[in-house]
């Protein structure tokens, strides 16, 4: 990738797009875009857009990989050719097969899983523009399509990355600060259980670090949680107010 | 894990919420999210739409609360299009996918008035066809048909259907030589009205008026 030769935090403390270390991007989340889809959600987090989108529960073909106690959570996370720089072959990369897992994982502990029986859920994940942290964004819009679909929930799921960038740790990573920076931390977090759902690192952190890392995104995460709330909520009062 | 979230932190959160809701005039009708902390078990019981973790009750969908004070229940009525899957005892609509002698195999589309966005599939037997006896499933459905039915067991991996009632049975039905529609012509009696040709079926009650 292009090598940037400029600074990635500047003399003021200001990163490369004039946030703060422990701002986040601005986000935008829409919930309930698709009527094709029982449920579904859009994010847009600084120049990420992702839209999710969940079927299901419905029955699973073949159905020798029906569970007999409990749903088959499939989620599939797709990044659109156009999504970055560089045209990405549509077909299903490593990398995206293993985010799918990674997102379904961080995923399936909010879901009342064992409520539906030898049914399937399908999460579909659509990156339509990319950068950096789209697994973290992901989760987001993730959580709200499944409930969006009505699906029990012990909890919404929000996501935030934190990360190393020139000796400062700082919070939700764009794409430069993720490839030039030192380190990144996504973290999945249960805002209202306090339980982290997924936490990777990818980079060199001391201990002290990354447990300041590991904070500042569960920070994040609560911010974003404020926001998904917010937008969940939106879509129900609106409907309140045509039926009316 | 405990290293980095500060467990008080989290119990705050989850507590202070409660604490809200204690000291503000809590109503009935407030939306609420999954995972929305709605009281604790010492003041209410848990019902519908909840779901009960370390003593405090929280929703597990998006939906309204219903607070009754009374019986001391908390409950919450979801508002979204909802997970439907089909229970002992609701109305089906399927499409009759394949007939044998003694079974049916049904693709169920619609739960009650849920229109369903994958499908499930259901079994229909001779013997819950009709109330009097029925010597073939073939005078019952036919392959494309469309059916309502009540679920009657979810044993063995399978739904079991039932059409034994006026309101249930075929509810639009194709010739079998033609591929026309079939029209209603008396008891019992289905004709094509291209053809000519008459089927048996089993029909509900309201055939061809076009309710599925």
């Amino acid at each position: 990738m292009s090598q940037k030769t400029e600074k990635l935090i500047d003399k003021k403390g200001l990163r490369i797009d004039g946030r703060k270390p422990d701002e986040l991007r601005p986000i935008k989340i829409e919930v309930g875009v698709l009527s094709n889809a029982d449920g579904s959600a859009y994010i847009e987090q600084g120049k990420n857009k992702i839209l999710a989108a969940v079927y299901g529960p419905k029955e699973l073909h073949p159905k020798h990989l029906a569970l007999p106690d409990r749903m088959v959570l499939r989620c599939r996370y797709h990044m659109a050719p156009f999504s970055v720089q560089e045209r990405k072959s549509p077909a299903p990369s490593r990398r995206e097969i293993e985010l799918s897992k990674v997102i379904r994982e961080a995923i399936e502990p909010a879901v009342f899983v064992e409520y539906y029986p030898r049914t399937a859920v399908d999460i579909f994940i659509e990156v339509l523009q990319a950068d950096g942290s789209t697994r973290c964004t992901s989760i987001t819009a993730a959580s709200l399509a499944l409930a969006d679909a009505g699906i029990p929930m012990r909890d919404l799921v929000a996501a935030c990355s934190a990360g190393k960038v020139e000796d400062m740790i700082v919070l939700d990573l764009n794409d430069v600060e993720d490839k030039v920076g030192t380190a990144d931390v996504p973290v999945a977090y249960m805002p209202n259980l306090g339980v982290i759902t997924l936490l990777q690192m990818d980079g060199i952190l001391t201990s002290e670090e990354f447990e300041k890392a590991v904070n500042l995104a569960i920070e994040g995460c609560m911010k974003i949680y404020a926001m998904q709330r917010e937008a969940l909520k939106a879509k129900y009062v609106s409907v309140k107010e045509v039926e009316e | 894990m405990e290293r980095f979230i500060d467990p008080l932190s989290v119990h705050k959160f989850a507590v202070g919420v409660s604490m809200d809701l204690q000291f503000q005039k809590r109503d009935s009708g407030q939306i609420v999210l999954p995972g929305e902390p709605l009281g604790v078990i010492e003041e209410f019981i848990p019902d519908a739409g909840t779901y009960v973790k370390d003593g405090v009750i929280y929703s597990k969908v998006v939906g309204r609360t219903l607070i009754d004070y009374l019986n001391r229940r908390v409950s919450v009525f979801p508002i979204t299009r909802g997970a439907k899957v089909p229970k002992v005892g609701s109305i089906v609509v399927g499409q009759v996918s394949s007939v044998q002698t003694q079974l049916a195999t049904v693709r169920i589309f619609k739960i009650g008035k849920h229109m369903l966005s994958g499908f499930f599939t259901g079994v229909l037997h001779v013997a819950d066809a009709q109330l009097r006896f029925t010597e073939s499933m073939f005078d019952v459905c036919k392959p494309g048909d469309i059916i309502r039915a009540k679920v009657i067991s979810e044993k063995n991996r399978m739904y079991h259907l039932t059409t034994k009632d006026k309101s249930l049975g075929v509810v639009y039905a194709f010739c079998s030589k033609c591929g026309d529609v079939l029209q209603q012509r008396g008891r019992r009696g289905l004709q094509c009205s291209r053809c000519g040709n008459i089927e048996k079926r089993k029909t509900a009650i309201d055939y061809g008026k076009g309710i599925i």
